[in-house]
């Protein structure tokens, strides 16, 4: 039995284990009224975490309002089970609780596409605002009983719904985690420029996640409305959005079952400690501080608790013999193919992969890049140099969508490119590394390489969530051509390393490597030999030249190092203030007096390694 | 117009308060990129010295200001100390957390001695408002403005010109290369904390004469307040914290003198979504984008 239906089987026996147990304890009398009720609060704090995990955790945006998306579920779930009197409210409450989700769902697209195109502290404080305003906006409706609250809702909330909503949302968050879906996310968290240069639609997985995370805070509310029976807009302030993402934070930002286990925690834990009377929320809150004095990555920090570890665990010396038969006996690997892009045969055409015309951009009163023209051919390597600052690394950026040129044109296969935002240029086949290393940095180099198969896959949500057919067939294929072209570049031994471990020259070849995995048609490397010894420097001589062949792009290169330049580029341009200088044959551009003059110094010939100029 | 005028100088009142406060905030980011949830509870612990100074050892309102002060300063140290200063180097939502955990702690602290019932905040001051026209301006408001506009002046002059500002300007630059270049950055930053919460201290007994009641969660609304008026101006930018104070002041103000006083909240929220929709780092902030 392999690792996946094992885990799925003994996660399926611990959900059943714990309902049937806890349902017993409930019918028996077992479990007081009291604690059915503390239960609950549990369910519905468990299902705030992860779904505030999601945003914080998983896509790295931190988010403060995220008791404003509750309230809304809280009021639409229980206005429309107060209103439709004449329907069962064994079917009126799960449309409640369906449409509250909905309701926070439409907020958090109005709220997440102008708010997640700021950052960091900013985003906090502009969801801070969102989530106050619709607690002031609830105050005041003519509907919602205003600050004196709505009261009459149906305590229809029990523990069955409570346990089954979590299983799934929780179910739902894994298994997104898990999908194309779920590393995209990651990989915004861990560098989110990198990531839309490797084909991820940065904006549209924000508020994708922003959005499913309110989706799920709207059903956690309407559970709540129907649990307590009355409620006001005072109860979902900022102190409640805070609440949660103190569990989350504590739980270990990140870790699913983190917040599970914190969430349940604290909420036992004010009532654990009632003996202590006054005394208690002074303890909590120290407890708090130690907590993250001690722990400051939470619980669990990233890692999940899994029933299966344990399990492992406790078989491995069983196992250890058959293990070692498997490592001997490898299983051959089923065939599967992928969706292919469709190579484009431009070599007899004699026209160019990649071309500029008149390209140029300015910055305010600084033109830091003027009437670049500059082409590629199929399977050409061409270097790009010139003295610091002359506008290398620009014309890059202006190439792959990162600065939009204000002159000229870049053409790419024959389309016109300008104007169209990074991950689409990747998709169509412009792929880049970076001057100082981007890796998705925790996620290991396997799932380095698969973020950027993002382009060639095409499951869809549901697809993931649920497990279909199609995912498990693509997901195959892209495990088979991660490794595939990890190989290539002698890398498929640390395959499950994390990529901020490997030493510095594999992490460049990582990087290279990812870019390649989005099937570019050129690739561009920026300075990719930075930082490299001699020997290193030399290795990565050969694998520019592999690349070229085995994945038959052409190859635009920002270097300095002369020797790499020289020796493997069919063709060089010398960039100096933004222009092109010089374009030729790396012969014809050591002799160059211009470029001699504004880059290269004299004594090209004997010491090129370390050639720098001011310009 | 008079209703106008009114609600003006209310606004700035209460506005250069904000500020006051916003300048604690602002200035702990700058330096540490925290935001220090647990600032606004300065005030109450400001608020309560104060009064304790005064009913308790008898001193007059002035020594007592001071009194606040030394306390609030050492009790920010302090926290600095032993709550953040080992998080320095840990994912910054963990120092986020202590910050709102030390919050949490104060409040329960001050409700554990002194119990949740409000005690009265009793400043006499018997000079005669001043009057222009229709208007009339209470000597306390006058106190108010004039105070929190010379400490903005002082605090401005202590950034940029001596030993120390230069020190924390440094540090929040490059807190490594600052080190290098024989700062100590330690100091440095418990300077900035101590910088920030006298002023924390002296705009809680500025607060009080306006609002005269002390209780232990007295500071969590103008302490978010004020950190949001630090956000609007341009968060880390002491001239923005100031005039973001003020422009949350006399909005809120305003609204509540022409529109609601139910929904002087929201427009003030509103008015920071807008802001930041329109420039993301604030009035004052430069925009920085990450260099590819």
């Amino acid at each position: 039995m392999n690792k996946k239906t094992r885990a799925c089987i003994l996660n399926l026996i611990a959900i059943v284990a714990v309902y049937i147990i806890v349902s017993m304890m409930i019918s028996s009398g077992a479990i007081s009224r009291g604690d059915r009720s503390t239960l609950m609060d549990i369910g519905i704090a468990i299902i705030m975490a992860v779904s505030l995990n999601l945003t914080t955790g998983f896509l790295g945006q931190l988010a403060l309002g995220h008791a404003g998306f509750m309230a809304i579920g809280a009021y639409t779930a229980a206005l429309i089970t107060k209103n439709l009197t004449s329907v069962n409210l064994a079917i009126s409450f799960p449309l409640g609780l369906i449409a509250g989700g909905l309701m926070a769902a439409v907020f958090g697209i109005i709220i997440g596409v102008p708010a997640l195109r700021l950052k960091g502290d900013y985003l906090a404080i502009i969801t801070l605002g969102f989530g106050e305003i619709i607690r002031v906006i609830l105050n005041n409706l003519p509907f919602t009983g205003g600050a004196m609250g709505l009261n009459g809702i149906k305590r229809v909330t029990d523990f069955n719904y409570v346990y089954i909503i979590v299983v799934l949302v929780v179910a739902c968050l894994f298994t997104l985690g898990r999908s194309r879906h779920g590393r995209a996310i990651l990989s915004i968290r861990e560098n989110e420029v990198a990531a839309e240069s490797t084909g991820i639609p940065t904006t549209y997985y924000k508020v994708f996640a922003f959005t499913l995370a309110a989706f799920f805070a709207g059903i956690a509310g309407g559970l709540y409305a129907h649990k307590m029976g009355n409620m006001s807009p005072a109860i979902f302030d900022f102190n409640k959005s805070i609440d949660y993402l103190v569990m989350v934070v504590l739980g270990g930002m990140g870790s699913i079952t983190g917040s599970i286990i914190s969430a349940a925690v604290l909420t036992l834990l004010p009532e654990l400690l009632r003996f202590l009377a006054d005394w208690r929320m002074l303890i909590y809150s120290l407890l708090l501080v130690l907590m993250m004095l001690f722990r400051p990555k939470g619980l669990l920090g990233t890692a999940e608790f899994s029933l299966v570890a344990i399990w492992d665990w406790c078989a491995e010396k069983m196992k250890n013999a058959i293990k070692r038969y498997r490592a001997k006996h490898p299983k051959k690997s089923k065939h599967v193919t992928m969706p292919e892009v469709p190579k484009y045969d431009y070599a007899s055409f004699h026209l160019p992969v990649l071309e500029t015309n008149k390209l140029g951009i300015r910055f305010g009163g600084l033109q830091a890049a003027q009437d670049v023209n500059i082409h590629l051919m199929d399977n050409e390597i061409v270097g790009l140099i010139g003295p610091n600052g002359a506008g290398k690394t620009t014309v890059f950026n202006m190439l792959t969508g990162v600065y939009r040129p204000t002159e000229g044109d870049i053409t790419l296969l024959g389309k016109s490119i300008v104007g169209k935002v990074t991950h689409d240029i990747t998709a169509n086949g412009i792929a880049r590394t970076f001057q100082n290393i981007r890796l998705f940095k925790s996620m290991t180099v396997l799932e380095n390489i698969k973020v950027a198969f993002q382009t060639r896959m095409h499951y869809s949500v549901a697809d993931g969530v649920l497990r279909t057919p199609k995912y498990a067939q693509e997901e195959r294929g892209i495990d088979l051509r991660a490794r595939e072209l990890l190989s290539v570049f002698d890398m498929e031994d640390v395959a499950d390393v994390r990529a901020d471990s490997l030493p510095y020259g594999q992490q460049r070849k990582l990087e290279i490597c990812r870019a390649l995995a989005s099937n570019p048609k050129v690739l561009l490397l920026d300075e990719p030999a930075a930082g490299m010894n001699p020997i290193e420097t030399q290795e990565l001589m050969e694998t520019i030249k592999i690349i070229r062949e085995r994945f038959s792009v052409a190859v635009l290169l920002i270097e300095h190092d002369m020797k790499l330049v020289m020796g493997i580029c069919e063709r060089i341009y010398v960039l100096s203030y933004g222009r092109i200088i010089a374009e030729g044959t790396p012969a014809e551009i050591s002799r160059n007096p211009e470029v001699i003059s504004a880059y290269l110094g004299t004594a090209v010939e004997s010491e090129g390694g370390e050639a720098h100029a001011e310009g | 117009m008079t209703l106008f005028l009114n609600q003006l100088i209310n606004g700035l009142q209460i506005g250069s308060i904000y500020a006051l406060i916003a300048l604690g905030y602002t200035m702990v980011y700058g330096i540490v990129k925290l935001i220090n949830f647990a600032h606004g509870d300065i005030i109450m612990v400001g608020a309560y010295a104060a009064l304790l100074a005064m009913t308790g050892l008898g001193v007059p309102f002035y020594i007592a200001i001071v009194i606040s002060m030394i306390v609030c300063v050492v009790v920010g140290v302090v926290i600095e100390r032993v709550a953040y200063k080992p998080l320095r180097s840990s994912p910054r939502i963990s120092s986020l957390i202590t910050a709102i955990g030390v919050s949490l702690f104060l409040q329960n602290l001050a409700q554990t001695i002194f119990s949740a019932t409000p005690k009265p905040f009793d400043v006499k001051i018997s000079v005669a408002p001043i009057v222009i026209g229709d208007v009339s301006i209470n000597f306390t408001t006058l106190i108010t403005i004039v105070v929190s506009l010379l400490l903005m002046a002082l605090l401005q002059f202590i950034v940029k010109s001596t030993r120390t500002g230069k020190a924390m300007r440094a540090v929040s630059e490059d807190m490594g290369a600052a080190q290098l270049m024989g700062i100590n950055v330690n100091n440095t930053i418990s300077a900035t904390f101590a910088i920030g919460c006298a002023l924390a201290a002296i705009g809680a007994v500025l607060y009080c004469m306006a609002y005269p009641q002390v209780k232990p969660t007295m500071g969590s609304l103008p302490g978010l307040k004020a950190f949001i008026a630090a956000v609007l101006g341009g968060i880390g930018i002491i001239p923005g914290a100031m005039l973001g104070g003020l422009i949350m002041g006399v909005a809120e103000s305003m609204t509540k003198g022409y529109i609601s006083s139910q929904l002087a909240d929201a427009v003030v929220y509103g008015i920071l979504i807008f802001v930041l929709l329109v420039k993301p780092a604030g009035l004052l902030g430069k925009k920085t984008s990450e260099k590819v």
